[in-house]
């Protein structure tokens, strides 16, 4: 293990240089041993559990062990988006066989590198072909092969592969395949069992459905977050952050909405695939889109607008539904605070009130804050997290920690990915 | 053979021939679904969740038609319950005993279609109810620490002796390890595994790490739980066994960050965040124009807010007509090729260039005018305007259900997680109160005379 050293941190910029091999087990923290983890569960005097636990779900276990989705064939095409190939990668994790098709160019996707940085990539070993990681990432256990299905003989091929797959996933333009002689409807006149699933961005019908330019560039995921206001709702309101510093709407670091319709695509096609084997054997058309699958889970957003016509603001770190739940600025970094029951909030309470007994008076003793809902109005949010931001901007982010884990509160410092791994 | 597709019938033959997206409309069929069958018929679920995250395991399998009942601490319910956005939206009553309170917002679209049940399990004396529903039933969701369900004779290790066939299922914040015991919350996992460092401004705009408006990894994690329920109903179909599913929140978080993890392994390069721009391509980010649409409008998310637009121009062809548009032809000249517009400092020049061409006119200006160039751009929409969208009305996605105990209620959720031609999913109520179930499950489910459970109802125990 590296040496403990004394290093004052008053800021982010200050923990950059220790990030080195020396300092930080790179590239990654070895994962703790069955003996470190045994004194953790014997804390709760749940070793025998933790044994048992130890025993049958370690993950160095699994490739030991059968896989649920052995014997399924799933056949997946698409280009650009992350929807798709998540899916595929979740059935094929699973243990489906899952063959991923290309046109003889390959996915633009594998070209894509952050800033451009071709160093990034990864080579072939034996063409030399360069490709990016974030393409390699979404591949997880799936057979990689090219089929052109603009032609007559690749339509051919495409068929034959279909009649014996349990699944099609389409990651492609409305209609595409349709138009090509292999969607959905013809391939369930050959093979009725097929279970079709397209995942498209805003949906492959409809008045916004996905769009092309005029030079034939496809729409991509933050169209998805931006078009049922993920983006909207995210990010500063103006009076925390100015317009254009972080005062704006905010869309999510990565595609997020692609994932999203990716794991609710895996499950609409598991679920499909049981109706089939249980009690029908037909297979079915599915079709799942990124906008839409994150709109389902935009918690009560739209719904709250049919309530009383009220249109959700960014509420930065904060929570409107919850008090405390919010992360706020501490001196280097960022730590997040959550517990609304009246038992974690006093405990919250009584761990900053230890250094900062002001607290208590401020926070503790208004009556206006002793009722769980009322907290969650806005002044409220605005007094509660004012008072202990207070607090937070002395400490860092492992001090603030430390300090709430002794009263047992879930709460945790924003890590960045080299702290995460 | 494959590839010989002949119509079996004229009607068939008219299917075939119509065009694709009147084919898909009529195959989905928004607003019959109650007509056709359910995926997941037969299948009873448990589930012993509060909060997010794992009642939207259950209420997924919910919607694909399964039966799920959702066991809560009597009287109180889950604390979800009492969560509403600023304390502002309940539908009431929250329970018998409790008619002044209601049930917030907070507790929607993860509940649908389920059965409420109260019951206070860790009492010795409902265990043996509790193992009762467990012979009937297919599998359960639980929350609590590791080993509170261990201690309580209620875990995996108890269950699989009584009911073999049994699908149990933790959903926790950190699973297995060192920080198995540490509480977890949707914002924890989005802080502690590398979301949010991505999400938001860079600190050279002037930006903070930002939390998604939405509880988005106890969703994501809650919807993977159900994937994993799934898996495992396949396994069982073949192997006639149930299983234990363990499921990490906090690593879900770590998954939705693309190539920042590859990255950081391979090349010690951490990920950092990139605003509303994209670090893969260029031009493809939200941009600020100067005017509002609705400049009169009452409400200030419309008023100031309604002024941003997605553009997208990443390929070259896309590129040089953006440029055209914007009358900027030194622009052009200098990005050219695809890689230097993604370089960092190219991108800086180029949104600067493109905002400070919208600086003088309103958002859908922007928009059309770069959508009448053949340019790919969208307004940023709010709720308001998702409401009222034309394209998700349609496609029944957005609409407003009847709920049999609340009346009219806008729905989101359910039909938008997707659409199945033959067993869509489908939303039949909102939620019900506190132990609304309660005679229908002890009484006709499991056979126990009404006086026992006045006798527990009025104990409190149920």
């Amino acid at each position: 293990m590296p040496e403990k050293r004394d290093v004052e941190i008053n800021s982010r910029q200050d923990t950059l240089k220790l990030i080195t091999p020396e300092i930080r087990p790179w590239p990654v923290s070895p994962p703790p041993s069955p003996e470190e983890v045994k004194k953790v569960y014997g804390k709760r005097k749940a070793e025998e559990f933790g044994q048992w636990l130890e025993d049958n779900m370690r993950l160095e276990y699994s490739f030991r062990k059968a896989e649920s989705l052995q014997g399924f064939k799933v056949l997946d095409i698409g280009l650009w988006r992350l929807g798709h190939k998540f899916a595929a990668s979740l059935l094929g994790q699973a243990g489906a066989e899952v063959i991923a098709i290309e046109p003889p160019t390959g996915d633009p996707l594998r070209q894509l590198t952050p800033f451009g940085r071709e160093e990034y990539m990864l080579a072939d070993k034996e063409t030399g072909e360069k490709c990016g990681l974030g393409f390699i990432n979404e591949m997880r256990n799936q057979h990689s092969i090219t089929l052109d299905v603009e032609t007559e003989e690749g339509q051919e091929l495409f068929k034959k592969l279909a009649v014996h797959a349990d699944v099609v996933l389409d990651g492609m333009l409305p209609g595409y395949m349709d138009e090509r002689g292999v969607g959905y409807r013809q391939l369930s006149q050959i093979n009725p069992r097929l279970v079709y699933c397209s995942v498209a961005l805003r949906g492959t019908w409809g008045p916004m459905k996905d769009r092309v330019s005029k030079f034939g560039q496809w729409e991509l995921d933050p169209f998805a977050q931006a078009t049922n206001s993920y983006a909207h709702n995210t990010g500063f309101p103006q009076d925390q952050l100015p317009r254009g510093k972080g005062g704006d709407p905010t869309r999510a670091g990565s595609w997020v909405a692609d994932y999203i319709a990716g794991e609710q695509a895996a499950v609409n096609i598991l679920a499909a695939l049981y109706w089939r084997d249980e009690f029908s054997g037909e297979g079915q058309l599915i079709e799942v889109s990124s906008a839409e699958a994150l709109m389902d889970i935009l918690d009560f957003d739209i719904s709250w607008y049919g309530f009383n016509a009220s249109i959700k603001a960014r509420t930065g770190g904060w929570d409107p539904n919850l008090n405390q739940y919010e992360w706020n600025p501490c001196r280097d970094g960022y730590m997040m605070i959550g517990g609304q029951s009246d038992r974690l909030w006093y405990r919250i309470g009584m761990c900053i009130e230890r250094d900062f007994p002001q607290f208590g008076r401020l926070i503790h003793e208004d009556p206006f804050l002793k009722e769980v809902g009322a907290r969650n109005a806005l002044h409220a949010l605005i007094k509660t997290y004012s008072v202990t931001t207070r607090w937070l901007r002395e400490i860092n982010r492992v001090e603030a920690e430390e300090k709430l884990m002794d009263y047992e509160i879930a709460a945790g410092p924003i890590l960045f990915i080299d702290e995460t791994c | 053979m494959a590839g010989e597709i002949r119509p079996k019938s004229k009607e068939e033959l008219e299917e075939m021939k119509a065009p694709y997206e009147e084919y898909c409309r009529k195959a989905f069929d928004p607003g019959n679904e109650c007509s056709k069958p359910v995926s997941l018929n037969g299948i009873r679920w448990l589930s012993c969740t509060m909060y997010i995250f794992t009642p939207h395991s259950a209420g997924n399998l919910a919607e694909l038609g399964a039966e799920v009942i959702k066991i809560e601490i009597p009287r109180m319910g889950d604390a979800m319950r009492h969560t509403s956005p600023f304390n502002e939206a309940y539908l009431y009553p929250l329970h018998d005993t409790r008619p002044m309170t209601g049930t917030g917002f907070g507790f929607m679209n993860a509940n649908f279609n389920k059965y409420y049940l109260s019951m206070d399990y860790h009492i010795p004396e409902m265990r043996d109810v509790f193992y009762n529903l467990v012979r009937q039933s297919d599998g359960l969701t639980e929350l609590y620490r590791p080993g509170t369900f261990d201690r309580w004779k209620m875990s995996y290790r108890t269950l699989q002796e009584i009911n073999p066939r049994f699908i149990y299922v933790w959903g926790g914040g950190f699973g297995y390890g060192p920080k198995v015991f540490g509480g977890s919350y949707d914002i924890l996992a989005q802080a502690h595994a590398g979301f949010a460092s991505i999400t938001g401004m860079h600190d050279f705009m002037g930006g903070h790490c930002t939390k998604s408006s939405n509880w988005v990894m106890d969703w994501g994690s809650g919807t993977l739980i159900a994937y994993g329920v799934l898996a495992a109903l396949h396994w069982r179909r073949k192997t006639g066994l149930g299983t234990m599913i363990e499921f990490s929140q906090v690593q879900t978080s770590t998954r939705f960050t693309e190539y920042a993890v590859p990255l950081y392994g391979r090349f010690g390069i951490v990920r950092q965040r990139w605003g509303n721009w994209d670090t893969q391509l260029c031009v493809h980010g939200m941009i600020l124009c100067g005017k509002s649409d609705f400049p009169d409008a009452e409400n200030p998310q419309d008023k100031h807010d309604a002024r941003y637009v997605m553009v997208s121009a990443f390929q070259d062809a896309d590129f040089k007509e953006l440029c055209s548009v914007i009358r900027s032809k030194e622009l052009y000249e200098k990005y050219r090729v695809c890689k230097d517009r993604v370089e960092a400092m190219a991108q800086v020049d180029i949104y600067t260039a493109l905002e400070k061409w919208a600086a003088d006119k309103s958002r859908s200006a922007v928009a059309k005018v770069l959508t009448d160039a053949g340019i790919l751009a969208s307004p940023v929409m709010n709720d308001r305007e998702v409401y009222e969208s034309e394209h998700y009305r349609q496609r029944g996605t957005v609409r407003w259900l009847d709920d049999p105990l609340f009346g009219d209620v806008l729905l989101q959720a359910g039909y938008s997680a997707g659409m199945l031609s033959k067993t869509p999913r489908r939303v039949n109520w909102i939620w019900r109160p506190v132990g609304a179930d309660n005679l229908t499950i002890y009484r006709d489910l499991l056979g126990y005379p009404t006086s026992k459970i006045e006798e527990w109802y009025a104990k409190a125990w149920i």
